[in-house]
């Protein structure tokens, strides 16, 4: 943390700071309130919890960070720091007894479309859920010519463990998760579980299905679809990633016209739905997906698509409940009607 | 009935904050400096609601920081008294653009990128071009006087800034310069208010002088193998009178620190020089840049490159906008920490300068780099040392004091774009003890209670060192 020389550049981007405009709301806010907590100058507290778990890892304050000063790690961090000091959000509690309980953040009885091929694919908890999704993206590496291996009964991959600061219960989550789906390489439907494993399990080698997509489409002569959207940039694929050429080479191959918003690519701006916020502060995570869908409205289109499941959710919540006016959809939708 | 409560009064619940971890955050800039002894923080929306704070506030006696985004590096906002943070990041209504007399009204909270974004459609733009340019509030420009990269051609916030209104320490409010490119009506009030880092008034509105955008820039890197020469050619290319947007040193420290932070792949050499011209017709600009690249030749300058091209601007630039907190980067266990971070100093001295910051930081076993808007005298050194060494901040405080003590003998100033706040302050004391008396008649007669931004620039402690508590984590031994 000392690395951070406290510029305050990281005030630019940051959607939460966008949005209450307290510096201590903003990147630089909490990493001041991280290096506190360390030091020692600052006691565990309800309000040093709030500031430190509002914040969704979008990375945007990573990117225009000169030093590379991982704010998502330091409140990782920090987040361990007061959970074991007691701070516990009841709603954490919750989602991760659900994990434990069914393996999966729905705390449903849920089943993945198994699939017996050659090539392990890991679905998530999200796509999971969204089995019919889940068998149509299936289809498509299927087109692609990939045999995909679905495990019925995969179990979630400790992304909400790690992110809420639960280091036993990651652990043990992890251990499951190696038990249940024992591939090394393997393709990943999922951004923030490839994301989340990149960075947890080093000896995991998980290839992002988009880029199995992007290897193999153009031979395969998709249909050109002929509509405009607009296109989302998920935080982890874009910065995370680094994916910002593949998914619109891909609409460009399925005749889809892109309309940029100002706000794309690395720059891409948050959906409000990353780093736990959607649990911690729903209503938080609501307004940044509502200032999104707005710069989604103002290119003039009426269809935003993205490739992040848990994006797709907090955007489409989100536009049903402003009068649908935007219509969300998964850019794998788009890639499987052009396949048909 | 205490503090928050007539605040809340004033501006509303929504606008107060006083829990210790919010004191905390508005205890620290991007200087080295750490407090909590704020009570609370206030963010007004209006010029009435400071206007109240400021009676309020000399009423009682309490004191009172005005803050933009934070982004000072001498500890200017840090409220070593306690007292009342006012952050007027909420007052950030641009109020007009008018291309006609080539000047715009904005509230202080204004962020300078978001005015040049604004202004770009009209053909002008706000010519001080701060680092921070992106979060940093005009109000805060003003405050510490800023400039940047162009000031070497269009001149520091002063010469931008024709006129404000200003909250005094009574909750008068005063209307200062005007909207005129000339103004001899009376004493140059305004002025006084530019560089006054809080402790005169609160600027709650600021006329600001535009300048046409140019058509064309084009921008040239040009390597040496030795500092000395990139320094004279500095002196050369200025006494010169050919007319560069940009003149920029970077040391191989600089190099070094981009280069691994961003594999930018800068060559390995002592120093780089970056040189821009502007205008509107590129005949104009090309006879700038070959003047300028006759003298790099002259001083050994080698592999010159130079482009109109945006994007390979961007390129050749990347490494340089992105220097300060690289700089954190350079070696793995060290820091950077904004200390002696920008003297001026006359042209023909920049050689000995850059040579000085290295001899000196040698000594005093620290690194320091030499970089900075050279063309205007600036000289960014920055210290970068291992924070939780407490030897290593005597070494810091030792190299500082050198460091100034060079800066004086060549007739140079403490701070050329940064201010003085409260690190700087005891070489600033130092080297203009006969300002002292003036500049406290000047805040008496102002400000009688002194409760605006205390205890900085003049006032400040004679130790930075432990003026406030340090913001690393210092082992005892």
């Amino acid at each position: 943390m000392n690395i951070c020389i406290r510029c305050g550049y990281c005030f630019e981007g940051c959607p939460i700071f966008k949005e209450k405009h307290w510096e201590s709301d903003g990147a630089r806010g909490k990493v001041i309130l991280s290096h506190g907590l360390l030091k020692g100058d600052l006691e565990p507290s309800n309000y040093l919890a709030e500031k430190i778990y509002e914040c969704t890892f979008c990375k945007d304050c990573v990117e225009k960070c000169s030093a590379h000063v991982n704010v998502p790690d330091i409140l990782t961090a920090a987040r361990a720091d007061l959970v074991e000091a007691g701070f516990k959000y009841e709603e954490h509690e919750e989602l991760l007894d659900k994990i434990e309980e069914t393996g999966n953040i729905f705390g449903k009885e849920l089943k993945a479309p198994a699939r017996s091929g050659e090539v392990p694919v890991l679905l998530g908890c999200r796509l999971k859920e969204r089995r019919e999704d889940a068998e149509r993206y299936l289809e498509i590496l299927e087109k692609l010519g990939i045999k995909p291996l679905v495990v019925e009964d995969e179990t979630c991959c400790g992304m909400p463990q790690g992110v809420l600061g639960y280091k036993d219960r990651l652990k043990k989550q992890m251990n499951e998760f190696r038990k249940r789906f024992p591939y090394k390489d393997f393709i990943c439907m999922c951004t923030t579980c490839i994301f989340f494993i990149n960075k947890a399990y080093p000896d995991l080698n998980p290839t992002y299905i988009i880029e199995e997509i992007y290897k193999r489409l153009p031979a395969h002569n998709p249909k050109k679809l002929g509509i405009s959207v607009t296109y989302h940039d998920p935080c982890n694929v874009s910065r995370g990633m680094n994916m910002v050429r593949e998914p619109r080479e891909i609409l460009d191959w399925i005749g889809v016209e892109l309309v940029e918003m100002e706000k794309h690519g690395k720059e891409t701006f948050c959906c409000g739905g990353g780093g736990g916020l959607l649990v911690t502060n729903n209503e938080l995570a609501g307004k940044l997906a509502k200032n999104r869908l707005q710069q989604a409205l103002d290119t003039g289109v009426d269809t935003i698509c993205t490739l992040c499941p848990t994006c797709e959710f907090n955007l489409f919540n989100v536009s049903k409940s402003n009068g649908g006016k935007m219509k969300v959809i998964n850019l794998l939708d788009l890639i499987w009607e052009a396949l048909r | 009935m205490d503090i928050q409560k007539v605040l809340v009064e004033i501006v509303g619940e929504e606008n107060v904050r006083d829990a210790f971890a919010e004191l905390y955050v508005y205890g620290s800039d991007a200087s080295v400096h750490q407090t909590d002894k704020a009570s609370v923080v206030v963010k007004p929306q209006k010029i009435e609601d400071i206007q109240e704070i400021m009676r309020y506030a000399n009423e009682n006696r309490i004191p009172v920081v005005p803050r933009g985004a934070g982004t000072g590096t001498s500890g200017q906002t840090v409220p070593i008294d306690g007292g009342i943070v006012m952050d007027l990041k909420d007052m950030n209504q641009i109020l007009e653009i008018s291309p006609e007399d080539i000047i715009c009204r904005v509230e202080p909270g204004v962020v300078n990128d978001e005015l040049n974004r604004e202004l770009k459609p009209y053909g002008f733009f706000f010519p001080p071009t701060p680092a921070s340019g992106r979060v940093c509030t005009i109000g805060g420009m003003i405050a510490n006087n800023a400039s940047g990269i162009r000031s070497v051609k269009y001149g520091a916030t002063r010469d931008s800034v024709l006129g404000m209104k200003v909250v005094l320490a009574n909750g008068d409010l005063v209307d200062l310069g005007s909207k005129t490119r000339v103004d001899s009506a009376g004493f140059q009030l305004a002025r006084l208010f530019v560089g006054s880092e809080g402790m005169l008034g609160v600027v709650v509105e600021a006329t600001l002088r535009l300048a046409p955008l140019p058509k064309y820039r084009c921008l040239a890197i040009a390597k040496f193998n030795r500092l000395e020469d990139a320094g004279k050619t500095i002196t050369n290319v200025m006494s010169s009178g050919a007319s560069s947007s940009m003149l920029e040193l970077m040391d191989n420290i600089a190099i070094k620190s981009v280069n691994r932070a961003f594999d930018l792949g800068l060559p390995d050499v002592e120093a780089i020089l970056l040189f821009e011209a502007d205008g509107k017709i590129t005949a104009a600009i090309d006879y700038e840049m070959e003047e300028i690249k006759k003298i790099c030749e002259s001083n050994n300058g080698f592999g010159i490159e130079m482009s109109y091209d945006p994007e390979r601007r961007k390129e050749i630039y990347k490494g340089r906008k992105n220097l300060f907190a690289s700089l954190s980067r350079y070696k793995e266990g060290i820091v950077c920490a904004d200390l002696a971070d920008d003297m001026a100093v006359p042209n023909s001295k920049m050689a000995a300068t850059a040579r000085a910051i290295h001899d000196i930081a040698e000594r005093n076993n620290v690194i320091m780099t030499a970089y900075g808007h050279c063309g205007s005298g600036v000289v960014h050194t920055k210290i970068l040392l291992n924070p939780s060494s407490k030897g290593q901040w005597e070494d810091a405080r030792n190299a500082v004091s050198e460091i100034y003590e060079f800066v004086d003998s060549v007739g140079g100033i403490t701070s050329g774009e940064h201010g003085i706040g409260i690190s700087k302050a005891p070489a600033w004391k130092r080297a203009r003890k006969d300002l002292i008396p003036v500049m406290r008649s000047i805040k008496k007669a102002l400000d009688p209670n002194n409760i605006l931004n205390p205890h900085k620039m003049m006032d400040a402690p004679d130790n930075w060192v432990n003026a406030t508590d340090l913001r690393y984590r210092i082992k005892k031994k």
